[in-house]
């Protein structure tokens, strides 16, 4: 049984974003999605709908994944993620329905 | 994000329950259609929704409910008919597929319920959602059935037991439902399942072991018991849990073992008694090996081991005795190497080896058994033989060991082994300083005669009693050895200096042992009238003497020296062995013909009972150097003694014997004093620690700090301290005559 190499996030418009799967499972709420499926091992690509959740705060998210997977565990300085103030609230409760 | 439709309770809940049927059907096996992405991220967000919303729209604490109520509603109407349908084995099945599928349902409607359980849980610190399934399944499904199940698993397990086959996978999943539904501790197992489980294989193994013990022998009880005690750590390997093999062994030993232990010892012809008669090591070590489970199992095991060895070993001293008494009744018994007591020793010595090597091979060297042989050999090593104590024989075996012409022939390593085992036997003897006496007197005749065998032997044998009992116990004899080196240097200087000083030569050849003392035993100083020649050689040697050594007084001890005189009978020359003694009475009758008795003793200046002996020697023994009349076989006081012109044997040289003196009852006259004197010294010393102390306290003291020499008479102890008291090292108290006070 192995694991997907990557994960397609589709936001409310529509648009796919393709990531690692180390870089989905960040957000617990995917990861428990994904470990519940049964029928994507064949094609190794999971794709999850989040028709709540518009393009830009999705693209910020997955910036964000990246960002933990780089500097998890890292002595050296670690650079600041700049969020928007505008979409900061947004992102919040993006955060909140995904547990990341 | 901002503005969405407000959902309701109900129809989100509808919803909801449309995934969960589809979950139900999914366990019944009913679909096939897992659950997508899509489906799954719609039930999930309902559930955010529901709990995200406004109050009074928050249904968190609803939600929370409804969950649980799910679970009740699936179990109560699918689970628990399809349990109560079966019975049994397949009851058994049931439930493993339905706690399965249980714990699948779990998992997912954690999954889907999620978000609840991190905010609204966390906040009301309520059970997390995982719980509350286990929870639920436990309250209604494990409790109304446990008992049930806890039968028909102990039944399969009793099948097994009587040899059937039974499927343990099964029994393994059922176990771990038990051990799973304790969630995290295993109470639940314990309580439910492992206390019947010990109780039920205690009833099967003492129904099992109360038809073994009729039937079968010691033999081969032992191993069905260890054939069972294998099965059950298999089976707890296999299905059980780990936690329950010590119990379970246990409780089967109890059951198999300890219930039954004296009567299977006892059992008549194969029992422990019977396997010991017969060597059968193999049987033995497995007892060993069985009993060692069982607390205490070795105690009666060691019991019986001591028994038969002291039983054997009484054996031996009745033979001995027997052979003693028989011999003493037919003939003139000799004291010392009689061949009866050096057979008794060397048998002693294989006894002692076989039990040793049963000690370590089937006992597996446990300390116990260790100590079993040592009490049997202590109870039988005690006991006198024909009024000689084993540490006499023990003495005079080495003697024989050891000396010239002795009748042991052994090699060099043969020797080496033999005293080895001569010397571990010493520690079971509780007169050891009797058997130091002893042994002491024979080491100073094999030196002083010159018939040491070996001189390394003597070392070493030295060396081993050090080792074992310290040096107080050897430093005199080492002192002995040391002496008779000495003695051969002194002797070559000695002859040295009279080379350089001719004048100073007397007429005899002379050869003098120098021996301190303090080393060697006691022996009596006879004053004996020299004649001239050796009177001359006698002042000589003291000259040489004080010339080499200043303040020491030498006692010239007679009764020890040998003479080589030779004799001028008419027939032919023969030279004679004698001691001094011997050779002054004979060189008496150089000046004189014809001596009487009176005159004899007059003129050599000895007690009576040591002039009839040297005259017996001369004159009714083997080779009559003098003529008695009246002839026979006695001497008196009235008979005279006349030199045998007429003497001749067909050896050119011949050693006449002296009859040897009675010494056995000096060695213990000696013994005892030094008893009394070790007695006194132990007794101050304890009085000195302690300043005070009551009579019984004294003598346990004292007989303890004494018993690695001997074991003190209470009696005597008591005397001792009465003399001390009179000699004001100690005083009675005023107020307790029980109590005694150092007096310094």
């Amino acid at each position: 049984m192995g694991k997907p190499e990557t994960v397609r996030l589709v936001s409310k418009e529509g648009f796919e974003f393709v990531i690692d799967y180390k870089a989905a499972c960040v957000s617990n709420t995917i990861k428990n999605m994904l470990s519940s499926q049964g029928n994507f091992t064949e094609t190794e690509l999971g794709e999850i709908k989040f028709p709540e959740i518009s393009t830009p705060i999705l693209e910020k998210v997955c910036q964000y994944f990246y960002y933990k997977l780089r500097y998890t565990h890292c002595p050296d300085v670690i650079p600041e993620f700049k969020i928007e103030p505008d979409i900061a609230l947004q992102l919040l409760m993006a955060s909140n329905f995904l547990d990341t | 994000m901002s503005d969405r439709k407000i959902i309701d309770l109900e129809s989100g809940w509808d919803f909801m329950k449309k995934g969960i049927s589809k979950l139900k059907d999914l366990l019944e096996g009913q679909t096939e259609a897992q659950f997508n992405a899509e489906e799954y991220m719609m039930l999930y967000t309902t559930i955010y929704n529901m709990c995200t919303q406004k109050p009074p729209h928050d249904y968190s604490a609803q939600l929370y409910e409804r969950y649980r109520e799910a679970f009740n509603e699936y179990i109560n109407a699918t689970v628990l008919p399809a349990l109560r349908e079966k019975r049994d084995e397949f009851m058994l099945g049931e439930l493993v597929r339905r706690w399965e599928n249980h714990k699948l349902m779990v998992r997912w409607l954690s999954r889907f319920f999620n978000y609840l359980d991190r905010y609204y849980i966390s906040r009301h610190s309520l059970s997390p959602l995982k719980d509350v399934g286990l929870l639920c399944f436990q309250a209604l499904v494990y409790t109304e059935v446990k008992r049930v199940i806890k039968d028909a698993a102990l039944s399969l397990v009793e099948k097994e037991r009587d040899g059937e086959q039974v499927d343990r996978s099964l029994l393994k999943k059922v176990i771990e439902i038990f051990v799973e539904i304790g969630n995290g501790d295993l109470n639940d197992y314990d309580k439910d399942f492992e206390a019947f489980l010990l109780k039920a294989t205690a009833s099967f193994y003492s129904r099992k072991a109360a038809v073994w013990i009729q039937e079968d022998s010691c033999p081969e009880y032992m191993l069905k018991a260890e054939d069972c005690l294998k099965h059950e750590k298999e089976r707890v390997g296999h299905y059980l849990h780990p936690s329950s093999e010590e119990k379970l062994l246990r409780e089967a030993e109890n059951q198999i073992l300890a219930q039954y232990e004296q009567q299977l010892l006892d059992k008549e012809h194969s029992g422990c008694h019977a396997l010991l008669q017969d060597d059968k090591t193999d049987d033995l070590s497995r007892m060993f090996r069985l009993f060692n489970r069982v607390p205490n199992g070795l105690q009666p095991v060691s019991e019986i081991f001591r028994k038969h060895i002291e039983n054997e070993g009484m054996e031996l001293v009745k033979q001995a005795e027997n052979a003693a008494t028989a011999k003493k009744d037919s003939s003139k018994m000799k004291d010392g190497s009689s061949s009866t007591e050096q057979f008794f020793v060397k048998s002693i010595i294989e006894l002692h080896d076989k039990y040793l090597q049963y000690v370590t091979e089937c006992f597996l060297n446990s300390s116990l058994f260790h100590k079993a042989v040592k009490e049997a050999f202590e109870v039988f090593c005690n006991k006198a033989i024909a009024g000689s104590t084993s540490a006499e024989l023990l003495a005079s075996f080495c003697d024989n060991l050891l000396k010239k012409g002795g009748s042991e022939k052994l090699n060099d390593e043969g020797i080496e082994e033999t005293l080895e085992k001569v010397v571990r036997l010493l520690a079971y003897i509780s007169d050891k300083d009797l058997f130091s006496e002893f042994y002491r007197k024979r080491l100073s005749r094999r030196l002083l005669f010159d018939k040491s065998a070996n001189d390394d032997h003597e070392r070493s044998i030295l060396t081993k009693l050090k080792q074992q009992f310290g040096a107080q116990f050897t430093s005199k004899m080492e002192g002995m050895v040391t002496d008779m080196q000495l003695a051969r240097e002194h002797q070559t200087r000695f002859e040295e200096w009279l080379s350089e000083n001719p004048g100073k030569k007397p007429g005899i050849d002379l050869t003098v042992t120098v021996l301190t003392t303090g080393f060697w035993p006691h022996y009596k100083f006879i004053e004996l009238a020299l004649p001239e020649e050796m009177a001359n050689s006698v002042e000589v040697f003291k000259e040489f003497y004080e010339f080499i050594t200043k303040h020491r007084k030498l006692t010239w001890i007679y009764p020890l020296g040998m003479c080589h005189v030779q004799g001028h009978f008419p027939s032919k020359p023969i030279e004679l062995i004698l001691s001094t003694f011997q050779a002054a009475t004979l060189l008496l009758f150089n000046t004189d013909e014809k001596l009487s008795y009176e005159e004899i003793k007059e003129r050599l200046n000895l007690p009576e009972e040591d002039v009839s002996r040297l005259l017996h020697s001369l004159s009714c023994a083997k080779y009559k150097i003098l003529l008695k009349e009246p002839a026979g076989k006695t001497i008196a006081t009235t008979d005279t003694f006349q030199f045998n012109e007429k003497f001749t044997d067909k050896m050119r040289r011949i050693k006449v014997p002296l009859p040897p003196m009675d010494e056995k009852k000096k060695v213990v006259e000696d013994v005892d004093k030094d008893r009394r004197y070790a007695i006194d010294a132990a007794i101050v010393r304890t009085m000195k620690s302690r300043k005070a102390l009551a009579h019984q306290q004294l003598v346990l003291e004292v007989v303890q700090q004494l018993s690695r020499m001997f074991k003190p008479d209470f009696k005597v102890i008591k005397k001792r301290v009465e003399d001390l008291i009179a000699r004001e090292y100690l005083e009675r108290d005023a107020d307790n005559p029980n109590l005694f006070r150092y007096l310094a």
